[in-house]
């Protein structure tokens, strides 16, 4: 086996202080032709910054490649002239990026955004690019190429601008696709789909991949390699089952740990001991509508959007619920109208046998003063300005906690969340993102919340860290007999930490039962879709075929 | 082409705008101390005199009652009668409205000349001699009074050089143009520093924006990157200050009109405030409060027209 690109002993370095920081160390890594590799690794290993040196589009100036070579069929590319470079790019490697929203050029049309890299590289004339641009979006699945050619990013949903992005990447037939955490902003579903592209556009074009995530899961479905770094050191290459079934390094170990599996079904957690006779929270046939358009004196009728169509259920002390869906199933807006920071348009939310509907300045008192939230950014979350222990002393002192008390309350909090005590002087900006979403967590105990609501809070997290943060809620869980609704759209996660979970499609809740229950036995194919679609780490439990071969029409 | 409705309805939204525009400038006209009757008279006032001119203008009807007839001549494509000129309002802004109108045209187009490559210079070679070049002459440019720039540019080119005019207008339109060179470079020497320090700021953040990381990705050239992608991202915040600042323009223009002596609206506005000539003052108000509105509406246009995202 030949390898088409080769990197060797390369080398990156930050020119900003005195000496050089090194951030890509004498990394050696082979990619085949045709082959799918793997980069792994947490934030901050270096695993974009290796694919950036390769393509020679490094983000700062203060950053150059030091050592080594990238040898492209014969031609070094750390050598290369920028000319060189310019056909190198686009043309013999194309690279996708995470965030199509914020690559696409949102005020270009994306069929002319694929006809650019045609009509540069291969000298195409305006209608030769145009079809051979609308050839490209059938390929990545469009619907209606020639029509969509004249559309607007924003137009597309997230996934259709993914594969926006592929078409662009692929235009000119490149061997070589590096795609830098391409589904990390998706839903599970359409981050199956794209997989699913992503392998049919191998076969079809003979691509060869870099495949960039932190998801051992993707790695395990659609790679034939597997490559983990850290730290900007490559710890460990082989091929997928040998890396999967036999890690040789700890940090390898460490990564397949954490990862969050479904378990095997079957095996039911049990059940919540004693239960009381009135629920802590109850949800009855709620419905959050927002206002779009409308404006003063404008002419046409208001509009509504439903972004929570008559939701029930209730919640006992001490349950641990997951809400789960795609993203724009209505989550985020339940539960801020729970909490009383959406306007509820019909229907009660009742804690605690206050209801919010009707006395709304006494549930608000009351919701204030005894349920808590924590955030999904766990850094936006907090004021920069404060340290750990004024956030926390905030909180205390609104809820009427004497001066002489709080120093100790707050190193109990901070014992509780597992953070040393000298964490107490430090800003959010010198605490890492785990760090940072403990504060976040012990901020919300600091009241002594009977109902903790948690939106996403592990998602922006690395998977280890994310382990961290799920077992540290298991464990105050257990220890506090805390009330918890886990909003998430990792299906693992919630599978391993609540007993119940309520599925939301579209606003609705379509399926709500014990966690063990739905996830083996699905009651609608919506959920059974959703499930299919979370890759897992075992390569021989392949991900389910999408739903259907076209792909969705544009939203 | 439904996201052009908003041209057809956004007038309607326009008219309560206006009446509170004409309520106020009406209002507002009234209290500033002094009798046009007075000044109209001079020496010659009378007790009797004052109140014949008074009552010839309407001025001693309460103040309710003049608004209303404000209303009913407006309706009637009608300002009233200047006091000063004895010629309606409309005729007399139409005369003086062409001065103003090319003096804001020209500095604009001046403006965006100056400002475009400043910025694009300053933008691509960011933290380094020309950027910090670019960015001491703006911040000079905003500093700098537009009287004094005047005074100076008449120094150098008028005294000096004898390039051009020192005031007045012309008659033809190259003559026109040449007189007005030297009001419009005043003009947009601070324009283009506020359009250029907004523009530098969009392009480089334009420059490292992931549009322009992905265009790169695709091996497309810096010049095609940055004609194609950071250009037109950049534009759409600076168009919505170039459209606040030609508004602020347009009553701005009265200290450049002044200094070289060019036969428009702001001329006459000080004139009419200087001899208390009502109907002038809030005709010129209203004229120049509707081309505000006006200029904000085209602003919106264009902006709907470049960024495809824009719903308005």
């Amino acid at each position: 086996m030949t390898a088409l690109l080769s990197i060797r002993d390369l080398v990156v370095n930050f020119h900003g202080g005195p000496e050089p920081r090194t951030l890509i160390d004498r990394v050696s890594v082979d990619l085949a032709k045709g082959e799918i590799l793997g980069l792994v690794g947490e934030s901050g290993s270096g695993k974009s910054l290796l694919c950036r040196a390769v393509m020679g589009l490094l983000p700062s100036r203060r950053l150059s490649v030091d050592g080594g070579s990238v040898m492209l069929e014969g031609r070094d590319l750390v050598r290369a002239s920028t000319a060189d470079m310019l056909s190198v790019r686009g043309r013999e490697i194309g690279m996708i990026f995470q965030n199509p929203t914020s690559h696409l050029d949102p005020v270009m049309k994306i069929g002319d955004q694929i006809a650019e890299g045609i009509r540069f590289h291969e000298g195409a004339g305006g209608r030769e690019a145009r079809e051979a641009a609308v050839e490209m979006l059938a390929k990545v699945g469009f619907p209606d190429p020639s029509r969509q050619y004249d559309s607007y990013p924003h137009e597309f949903s997230g996934g259709m601008r993914q594969r926006a992005m592929i078409a662009a990447a692929l235009s000119c037939r490149p061997k070589i696709l590096i795609a830098d955490e391409p589904t990390t902003a998706l839903d599970v579903t359409i981050q199956a789909q794209i997989l699913e592209l992503l392998l049919d556009l191998r076969e079809s074009l003979g691509l060869s991949v870099i495949l960039i995530t932190h998801d051992l899961g993707i790695v395990a479905q659609t790679c034939d390699r597997i490559a983990v770094m850290r730290g900007g050191r490559l710890v460990e290459q082989g091929p997928k089952r040998e890396v999967l079934a036999a890690p040789r390094h700890d940090y390898t170990r460490m990564l397949i740990g954490s990862h969050p599996s479904l378990p095997a079904a079957g095996e039911a957690k049990p059940a919540a001991a004693h239960r009381q006779a009135r629920p802590l929270l109850e949800v009855d046939d709620l419905h959050v509508r927002f206002d779009v358009g409308g404006s003063f004196l404008r002419f046409g009728g208001r509009k509504q959007v439903s972004a929570v169509k008559g939701v029930s259920f209730q919640v006992m002390e001490g349950d641990t619920i997951g809400i789960v869906g795609e993203s724009g199933s209505g989550k985020s807006t339940l539960a801020r109208a729970i909490l009383g920071l959406t306007p509820l348009s019909s229907g009660h939310v009742t804690f605690d046998g206050v209801d919010l509907a009707q006395q709304p300045g006494r549930a608000l008192a009351k919701l204030r003063r005894e349920t808590a939230m924590v955030f999904q950014d766990p850094l936006n979350a907090l004021n920069p300005r404060f340290t750990v222990a004024e956030t926390l002393g905030e909180v205390l002192k609104v809820n009427g906690m004497p001066s002489a008390d709080i120093p100790g309350r707050i190193d109990e909090l901070l014992d509780l969340v597992h953070l040393g005590r000298e964490f107490a002087g430090r800003k959010p900006r010198s605490l890492s993102g785990g760090q940072c979403q403990r504060v976040g967590i012990a901020r919300a105990l600091a009241v002594n919340p009977r109902l903790i609501i948690a939106d996403e809070c592990v998602a922006a997290l690395d998977v280890t860290i994310q382990k961290q943060i799920v077992d540290l809620f298991a464990e105050l869980k257990a220890r506090m007999n805390l009330t918890l609704l886990f909003i998430a759209h990792d299906l693992a996660i919630v599978r391993n930490l609540c007993e119940r979970v309520l599925v939301m499609y579209h606003g609705e809740v379509v399926e709500d039962g014990p966690s063990a229950e739905i996830f083996a036995r699905p009651q609608r194919p919506y959920t059974a879709a959703l499930i299919g679609a979370v890759p897992d780490i075992d390569p021989d439990k392949k991900l389910l075929a999408p739903r259907s071969d076209t792909a969705p029409a544009a939203a | 082409m439904h996201r052009y409705k908003f041209v057809l309805y956004r007038p309607l939204q326009l008219l309560p705008v206006l009446f509170g525009i004409s309520v106020i400038t009406f209002v507002l006209v009234r209290l500033i101390p002094g009798d046009p009757a007075r000044v109209l008279l001079g020496t010659r006032a009378t007790p009797t005199a004052i109140a014949r001119i008074r009552e010839q203008y309407g001025l001693d009807e309460p103040i309710w009652l003049q608004y209303f007839y404000f209303i009913e001549n407006l309706g009637r494509g009608e300002m009233g009668k200047s006091i000063l000129y004895k010629i309606d309002v409309l005729k007399l802004i139409a005369t003086r409205i062409e001065p103003t109108l090319m003096l804001v045209l020209t500095s604009v187009v001046l403006s965006i000349l100056i400002a475009l490559p400043m910025s694009a210079i300053a933008a691509r070679c960011q933290g380094r001699l020309p950027d910090h070049a670019v960015r001491i002459v703006s911040t000079m440019g905003i500093g700098f009074p537009p009287f004094w720039l005047a005074l100076m540019l008449i120094i150098f080119f008028s005294v000096q050089l004898d390039l051009f005019p020192v005031s007045g207008y012309g008659e033809t339109i190259p003559e026109k143009l040449w007189h007005l060179a030297l009001p419009s470079l005043t003009i947009a020497l601070s324009l283009s520093a506020v359009i250029t320090r907004s523009l530098r700021a969009a392009m480089i953040h334009s420059l490292r924006s992931d549009v322009a990381t992905a265009a790169r990705a695709r091996g497309m050239p810096e010049g095609i990157v940055f004609w194609r992608h950071v250009l037109p991202n950049s534009l759409v915040p600076t168009i919505n200050l170039l459209a606040v600042n030609i508004g602020w323009l347009i009553g701005g223009s009265v200290v450049v009109e002044s200094v070289f002596a060019l036969p428009g609206m702001g001329q006459l506005l000080v004139r009419a405030i200087f001899s208390r000539d009502y109907m002038v003052v809030q005709g010129v108000a209203m004229v120049f409060a509707c081309a505000t509105v006006l200029v904000n509406f085209l602003a919106d246009i264009i902006t709907v027209t470049v960024d495809p995202r824009v719903k308005l």
